[in-house]
Order: C-alpha cells, then structure tokens, then sequence
C-alpha cells in the first residue's frame, strides 16, 4: 500500500506540558484593563458604565494551551469547575481521537480498493 | 442509502445552475437532497419548475428572530438565514441527520498523501461517505463536522493541515444532528462567527482533511452571495467576528498579488484545548 499515513499522535487532542503554569499566565486582561479606566474616568452614567464594563469582560484574553496546562495538575474540585466552564474539553475514553482514527481507516480503506483499480 | 438523512442545497438565484447537483450525481450519491431558497429569490418560479417537490421556500423575517444579526439592517442576500432555517426543516422532514451544501460545488475528493505528494481522487462513492461521517459526528459529539476546502492545502504536504488532520472549525459544508441543534449568527461570515462563539463556550466544530470539495470562485461566481461580498468585499465580511469575538479575532491584510483584509483567528485564545481524560483525577 503506497498511502503514507502517519498517524502518531491522538489528533485533535492537545498534550499538556510537564509544568504547571501561573493562573496569570492563563489569561491577559491588559485590554480589559485599559478600557475599564477609560470607562471610570468617563462622564458617562453609572449605569452605562456597568454595562460598558461587563462588555469589556469580551476583551479577557484566555491562553487555552496554559489553562489546559494548568488543569493537568489541578485539584480535583477545580478540574471539575474547569469541565463545568469548558475551559478543556475532555477527551472521555479518547472517543474524539479514535473517531478520527476510524474515520481515516475506512477512508483509506475505500482508497486502498480506489488506486487499484486505476 | 439510509432514509434519516438529506443534503440541504441552499441556493440563489441560480435556478438550473446548480453545480452541487451535477458533482453529486458524479459521485453516486442516491440518498435524498432538497434545494432550500427564500421566497424573495428573483427566480422563484424558475426554481418550483425545475426542481418541483426537491423545493422548500421559506420567508426570512420567520428566520430572523431566532439568530442575532450583529447590525441594524443589511441586505439580506445572506446565507446565514438559510442555515438556520435547515435545522427547522430537518426536524419538520423528521430527519435524524443532514448535510448543509451550498450550490456551487464543482469536486467531491479524497486528499490524501502518497510517494511524497498530496493527491487527489474523485469521490464516486458519496453515500458511503455520509455513513462514514455520521459516525465520525457521532463518536466526537460534535455540534458538526464539515470537509475540508481544495484552498486548505495550499503548499501541498507541508500545509500543516496534513499533520493535524483535524481542525476546530466548520466551514461551508455542515453536517448535522437534528437534535443537536446549534444557532448561526451574524448576517455575514456566519460560519466563522459561529465557530469561534460557540467554540469557546466547549461546541465542538471539526473540519477533517481526508475529504475535499470544491467551489466556484466566489467573486467571478454569478448569484450566491457574490453581491454581497462585492458590495462590501472582505472586509466588512471579516468585521462580524471581531465585533463577536474580539478577545482571539483581527482583521488583517491577506493574499499575494490581490491584497485583501480578511478575518485571522488565534486559536490558542479562541477555543478551549480537547484533552485526554488520563488527565482527569
């Protein structure tokens, strides 16, 4: 068979590093930041400046890799507050990997039977 | 061919010209398709003659409650209403699954790698490929899972799309569950806007690279959505989902000789990471 698959990792699943990160490392709020002091030193109304800063949470930078990172040494109880907030998403039983495995075999499968007929 | 499922064509404007039906045809497909327009097509009644009791007509002012626009008006030659109008048909067919295409589509293929170059073979066995697609849709619990585009693989197999197989994203082709229904939004870009909101509140959407279509160009590509993309080019287009998703998503200059500005997503802060449950404690 010529087909050069190379399946070697369990796609599309992300491997955490073997170092567990600073939360702050897990997200950036320098815009947030910035816009929230220009929000407080507005003249707009108290209400108007509730809403522009709730709005201002849309600007929380999140880093998925260090929070998947951060997750693999995390407790328990907060690995399940991290499930419950899709901060990852788990993988059960590799169910998502080896669907792509099954997927690409039976593809290549009907590829196999394709190429030699031509 | 199984009897829970239908292709949905979404069409405009181009009664008697829908390449999609031709490249199935080619590729064998025997299961059930319906053409899907709205009731402001201006060939309406080119399109009940030709296609008859393939047709579903639905009115987009019933649609557009149950999606948010991100504007205040805009024309409405948007596919966006369409999309979100199949998963209302697919329940009311009593469908369990269905595929969204577009009108257009001129190949079916496999991608695949072989003596050190990136092939391509012509599907001529498509229901099989739906059978193989559901299950992948099933065993990821993916909100849906889409094909690839020819344009994924430019650089051959150094595109980085033959080593990560997969990608978090769902363009142009959906395939769906009908009780597993998700809402498309914003009048332009919907897809993009689409995966990346609901992509980070954990919705799974997955492109695999195995399989491949093609379409018309679309800005030389008479009817669609060409107006609308010609009338504001990319670059409002790419807008819609910043205003979403501002936090992971620029506007940014794109293309070699035809510079355009176009959306560009960082993924690493657009959608929660999927891993192995050997994690878990």
């Amino acid at each position: 068979m010529a087909i050069n698959y190379n399946i070697k990792t369990n796609i599309p699943q992300y491997e955490p590093k073997n170092k567990k990160p600073l939360l702050t490392e897990c997200i950036n709020v320098k815009k947030y930041k910035e816009l929230k002091e220009k929000i407080l030193n507005s003249n707009v109304t108290k209400l108007e400046k509730q809403f522009l800063i709730a709005a201002a949470t849309r600007h929380y930078c999140f880093n998925y890799s260090k929070i998947a990172d951060y997750y693999a040494y995390a407790s328990p109880e907060m690995q399940e507050l991290m499930e419950d907030s899709a901060l990852v998403i788990i993988d059960f039983n590799d169910a998502i990997a080896k669907g792509y495995v099954k997927l690409n075999k039976r593809i290549e499968d009907i590829l196999e039977e394709r190429i030699g007929d031509d | 061919m199984r009897n829970d499922f239908a292709i949905f064509i979404m069409s405009y404007n181009r009664a008697g010209n829908i390449a999609t039906l031709r490249t199935l045809e080619k590729a064998n497909y025997t299961g059930k398709y319906y053409i899907i327009i709205s009731d402001d097509d201006p060939q309406i009644d080119k399109y009940k003659k030709t296609y008859n009791n393939k047709l579903y007509i639905f009115n987009k002012d019933k649609i557009e409650p149950f999606f948010d626009t991100y504007d205040n008006g805009g024309s409405k030659s948007c596919i966006v209403y369409a999309r979100n109008y199949c998963f209302l048909l697919a329940k009311k067919l009593g469908l369990k699954y269905f595929l969204q295409f577009d009108d257009d589509y001129i190949e079916l293929a496999y991608r695949y790698p072989k003596d050190g170059k990136l092939k391509i073979c012509n599907i001529k066995e498509f229901d099989k490929i739906v059978d193989i697609t559901i299950d992948f849709l099933e065993d990821t619990g993916a909100l849906t899972v889409a094909f690839a585009q020819h344009g994924d693989f430019i650089g051959g197999l150094n595109n980085d799309f033959l080593t990560t197989r997969v990608k978090r994203k769902a363009m142009n082709s959906f395939f769906c569950k009908t009780d597993n229904p998700f809402v498309f939004s914003g009048r332009i870009n919907e897809d993009v806007n689409t995966y990346v909101g609901l992509g980070k509140i954990g919705g799974i959407f997955l492109t695999f690279c195995d399989v491949s279509l093609k379409q018309k160009h679309t800005q030389q590509n008479k009817g669609g959505m060409t107006d609308t993309y010609n009338e504001d080019g990319t670059y409002l287009k790419s807008f819609y989902t910043v205003l979403s998703n501002p936090s992971c998503t620029v506007v940014a200059p794109m293309g070699d000789k035809h510079i355009r500005f176009h959306h560009r997503i960082n993924w690493n802060n657009a959608v929660p990471k999927i891993i192995s449950d050997k994690y878990k404690k």
